[in-house]
């Protein structure tokens, strides 16, 4: 319950973070960091323009895509407080859901015939395959590493085992931390900014999505961030000091993981997309280089 | 009594050929009712109670025939009876269009040969004894057959046929092998000779035969390129029979055979392993690259095979190291697995032939747009389609989480060799999760939404209700899997426990059952929930309908999006090697003032096919005609050609080799 509490309070202010910030870089005052909800809020008042070339699937596809980052909340623990849903293997559940979400929103983009839509969707389909592995081979060797296969478990173990569990939650939390960049599709991968449909991913497959539907699929993309920025909190926050101030440990972190967001967009210029695929198989080998520190730690080799 | 109307169905199955054109139909619908009737009895018996023997009451030279059946017998002839009753009823109305263009012994002998291939299905999986065993797996090989060609006036179709009768009884030829080989050590033909001769003798070279020879028929890769021909080239009802369930024939035989094992099992494990890997991931690469949609479902239903092959290997593994809880997660899935496969198989391939009987096109480069005038069809795609790729709430899911279970259960604490294994295992699981999702937001997509791609002769219209019945019932038990997946995995824990003759406890895996359910159900409420939202909203404000944002251009129509060949072009830029592709265009000259209307076609070749069989057969097609020499026409010379034979005889009795 605390880490659903916790996932909640750093999503009020995550995203207005990462503008805030960018904004700073730019050398702007910025809008306050509450204002990105304000947008959302805004838009789930509106009405809505459908396409034309749209059927029922576009109808139920922004639905089902909050609501399978709302049910993949409650698989996230912080640490050895209890998620709200915990089993052997909940992870593969974890990511199998998102993957629902991900197939939803991919076919509402090709509903609307639009060659610009079917560009993104195609990408995220893509990308997202690529992507995969990765998370499925970190959770594996986090999983190798202290013997136990949830969330809950893994957190809750990864850190009493022995010093060498600074190696792997260090290499962890990186490898988390650009599956989020990946997932939530920002630079480098994509710029939510560019303001060129030939080169966006996430964003051009909502560009027929108005009004309410736009609104959920904003705040599922905010929830997500949050999800796998917790996951990465989790690998690094190490479990000796008190319970108040791994809270706080916690809540400043996810400033800086925003900030430091916000701060790679202000700098990095996106990746060429025909490196992208090239650039998510290197988080994928980072990632196979994780089992094999598991492994070594394990003395398996 | 049970067996007496079963074979009394068999028996008047023949009437089939006397009955009017009208009344076929009916008469066929009701024997496969009294088969399924009387099989289910049986197998729910067996499932609650113990193995059954039941005599036929016809005798062999190699004595009386009779039913044997076991849990995993009782297991396989359910999934039979279930795909092949929806198939029936699927049937009728795909038929229909058939009926006055075809002549009445064309029907007679479709629906008689339907009804027997239901009926070898239950007999392969009941019969113990070698020569029962092949002969209903011939029975099944010639009716499927039978099947395949029932538009036969088409050529390629008749070539297809001819070349699934030939692959077919190479796997045959392989299997009695198989048999004659245990047969000729321990004298008895049956799969009990084949349980002694793996307690004689070393084990991989028999359990390799047997498997090549069910292979075959499940469709392995190297051994697969049967199934995107014919499956393409029969009617739905029969693709959806076929890949649904008579494909699994080769997966209950490799199951029985792999049960028997008694050494050798980690290289066998991991030939299997590999076996399903390969088909897997290359499978489902190759589904990607498809234009036709049934060609497609094709290759995904080697994919699956794949997944299953994952999971036996996996159970195989779990046996040799002696882990129980391994074993019953990667065999309980991959028996798991065959019934989801089934059931969201079937019901994709009949939802493919909804398009056909409704657009008379199945090649996707044509098809877009159904969704606003099939809304049933559609709807039940998209559900396979979740389904297939394994996605909650439905029933794909819950197999493959198993086999996950079990690989990252035992990755903690196996050996280095046995990790790399699992690392493998999994990163190919996830990678055909994915690469499904890629492969049918691809099908569904492009068939079912956007815009249509081509002009159709006549408006589409939604097919009749009685071809959505045998969806709405597939739909109903893959929720019922997803929702409850306790009960399910109970059966088939009892199978198992019946076939490794161990008690095996699975309650750990039953709370995350128990867990997984949870979730599913809060999952549908949510969406229920948010779309409850999303409507009262709408409610409130102004809803308008409006062109697609085109960025600017306001010229957009169908032909700007995406095309099979686009949308696989990513993919196939990353798997080069793996498939070869060919693209048919010239580009424009400079020249070219008043330009020609161009053409761009693509093509996919199957590499492996290409590699490990065409290849060889052109190589004995060139060289077969420098035979040639030896027909010469002349008499004299074919009156030699028998000297030169006794001569030979003669000589090689002179040396004693006679």
């Amino acid at each position: 319950m605390l880490a659903l509490i916790l996932i909640l309070v750093s999503a009020v202010y995550f995203p207005g973070v990462i503008v805030k910030t960018k904004a700073i870089f730019s050398g702007r005052k910025g809008p306050g960091i509450l204002q990105p909800w304000y947008d959302i809020f805004r838009l789930l008042k509106k009405g809505s323009v459908y396409s034309t070339s749209s059927s029922f699937v576009f109808q139920i596809g922004a639905p089902i895509y909050l609501a399978t980052v709302i049910v993949a909340a409650l698989f996230i623990p912080f640490e050895e407080n209890n998620s709200i849903i915990s089993f052997s293997g909940d992870f593969v559940l974890f990511a199998y859901l998102l993957g629902l979400g991900r197939f939803m929103i991919i076919v509402s983009a090709l509903d609307v015939s639009s060659g610009f839509e079917g560009m993104g969707a195609n990408r995220e389909a893509f990308y997202s395959m690529l992507m995969e592995p990765a998370f499925f081979i970190l959770l594996g060797s986090l999983a190798m590493f202290t013997g136990y296969t949830s969330f809950h478990d893994i957190f809750a173990n990864l850190h009493y085992n022995s010093y060498f569990s600074f190696i792997i939650a260090v290499i962890a939390g990186y490898v988390l931390a650009n599956i989020t960049l990946v997932e939530t599709s920002r630079l480098p991968v994509d710029d939510p900014l560019t303001h060129l449909e030939l080169t966006m991913v996430h964003e051009v497959m909502v560009l027929d999505h108005s009004g309410f539907d736009l609104g959920i699929i904003k705040i599922a993309n905010n929830l997500k961030f949050i999800l796998f920025s917790t996951l990465s909190a989790n690998c690094l926050i190490p479990q000796s000091m008190e319970l108040w101030v791994r809270v706080s440990v916690f809540l400043i972190m996810q400033v800086f993981f925003a900030a430091g967001i916000g701060w790679l967009e202000s700098f990095r210029a996106r990746n060429k997309m025909a490196m992208n695929a090239q650039y998510i198989l290197s988080i994928n080998a980072v990632a196979l280089i994780l089992i094999f520190v598991a492994m070594i730690i394990k003395n398996k080799i | 009594m049970m067996v007496i109307l079963f074979k009394i169905a068999l028996l008047l199955s023949f009437g089939m050929f006397f009955v009017p054109k009208k009344f076929k139909y009916i008469l066929g619908l009701v024997l496969h009712l009294v088969l399924l009737v009387s099989s289910t009895s049986w197998a729910w018996y067996v499932l609650n109670n113990s193995t059954l023997t039941i005599d036929l009451g016809i005798t062999t030279w190699s004595g009386p025939i009779k039913l044997v059946i076991d849990p995993l017998s009782a297991y396989f002839m359910l999934i039979i009876n279930l795909i092949c009753f929806c198939g029936m009823l699927y049937a009728s109305g795909y038929l229909k269009p058939y009926l006055p263009k075809k002549r009445s012994v064309f029907i007679s002998l479709h629906l008689f040969s339907f009804l027997w291939l239901h009926g070898a299905m239950l007999l392969v999986v009941s019969m113990q004894d070698g020569i029962a065993f092949l002969l209903a797996w011939e029975l099944m090989s010639l009716f499927s057959f039978i099947l395949v060609i029932f538009e036969a006036q088409k050529e390629s179709t008749l070539k297809t046929g001819i070349n699934y009768l030939l692959q077919m009884h190479l796997g045959f030829a392989l299997i009695m092998l198989g048999f004659l080989i245990a047969a000729n050590q321990t004298g008895e033909l049956s799969f009990a000779g084949v349980n002694k001769f793996f307690s004689l003798s070393s084990n991989t070279p028999l359990f390799l035969v047997f498997f090549a020879g069910f292979g075959i028929k499940a469709g392995f890769i190297p051994f697969h390129s049967w199934l995107p021909r014919a499956h393409p080239a029969a009617p739905s009802h029969v693709s959806g029979v076929m890949s649904g369930v008579m494909i699994k024939m080769g997966i209950y035989g490799i199951f029985r055979v792999s049960s028997l094992l008694q050494q050798d099992l980690q290289s066998i494990g991991i030939i299997v392993l590999t076996a399903g890997i390969v088909s897997g991931l290359l499978g489902v690469i190759m589904a990607i690259m498809q234009h036709d949609l049934k060609k497609l479902l094709a290759y995904h239903s080697i994919e699956n095979i794949g997944i299953i092959g994952i999971g036996i290997g996996v159970g195989i593994l779990g046996k040799a190291n002696g882990e129980t809880y391994l074993m019953i997660l990667g065999w309980g899935g991959a028996l798991l697995h065959t019934l989801n496969h089934a059931l969201f198989k079937s019901l994709l391939f009949f939802t493919a032939g909804n398009v056909f009987y409704a657009t008379h096109k199945i090649n996707m480069d044509h098809l877009g747009g159904l969704a606003k005038n099939m809304r049933y069809t559609s709807g039940a795609f998209l559900i396979g389609a979740l389904a297939i790729s394994g996605i909650p709430p439905f029933n794909g899911f819950i197999s493959e989480f198993l086999i996950y279970n079990g690989i990252i259960n035992h990755m903690s604490d196996s050996a280095f060799t046995s990790s790399i294994f699992s690392v493998v295992s999994i990163l190919s699981l996830v990678l055909i999760g994915g690469l499904c999702i890629y492969c049918f937001t691809k099908a569904f997509g492009l068939s079912f939404l956007g815009t249509r791609r081509a002009e159709h002769s006549a408006p589409v219209v939604e097919v009749p209700a009685i071809m959505l019945v045998p969806a709405f019932i597939l739909i109903l038990c893959m929720l019922a899997i997803g929702l409850a997946p306790v009960f399910f995995v109970n059966q088939v824990v009892i199978v198992l426990q019946n076939l490794t003759q161990t008690s095996l406890t699975i309650e750990p895996l039953l709370y995350s059952l128990r867990s997984i359910s949870h979730v599913n159900i809060a999952l549908i409420i949510v969406i229920i929930t948010i779309a409850g939202l999303r409507a009262w909203q709408q409610s409130l404000v102004k809803v308008a309908k409006g062109p697609t944002w085109g960025c600017g251009y306001t010229a957009g129509d169908f032909r700007h999006q995406y095309t099979p060949t686009s949308y696989a072009d990513s993919l196939r830029e990353l798997t080069d090697p793996l498939i070869e592709y060919h693209r048919d265009y010239k580009s424009f000259e400079e020249s070219e003032i008043f330009p020609p209307p161009k053409s761009f076609h693509t093509e996919n070749k199957d590499l492996v096919e290409e590699k490990t069989i065409l290849s060889w057969v052109h190589l004995i097609v060139n060289h077969l005609p420098k035979a040639g020499i030896a027909q010469s026409g002349l008499i004299n010379h074919y009156l030699i050609y028998p000297m030169l034979f006794l001569m030979l005889i003669g000589f090689l009795i002179i040396i004693n080799v006679l």
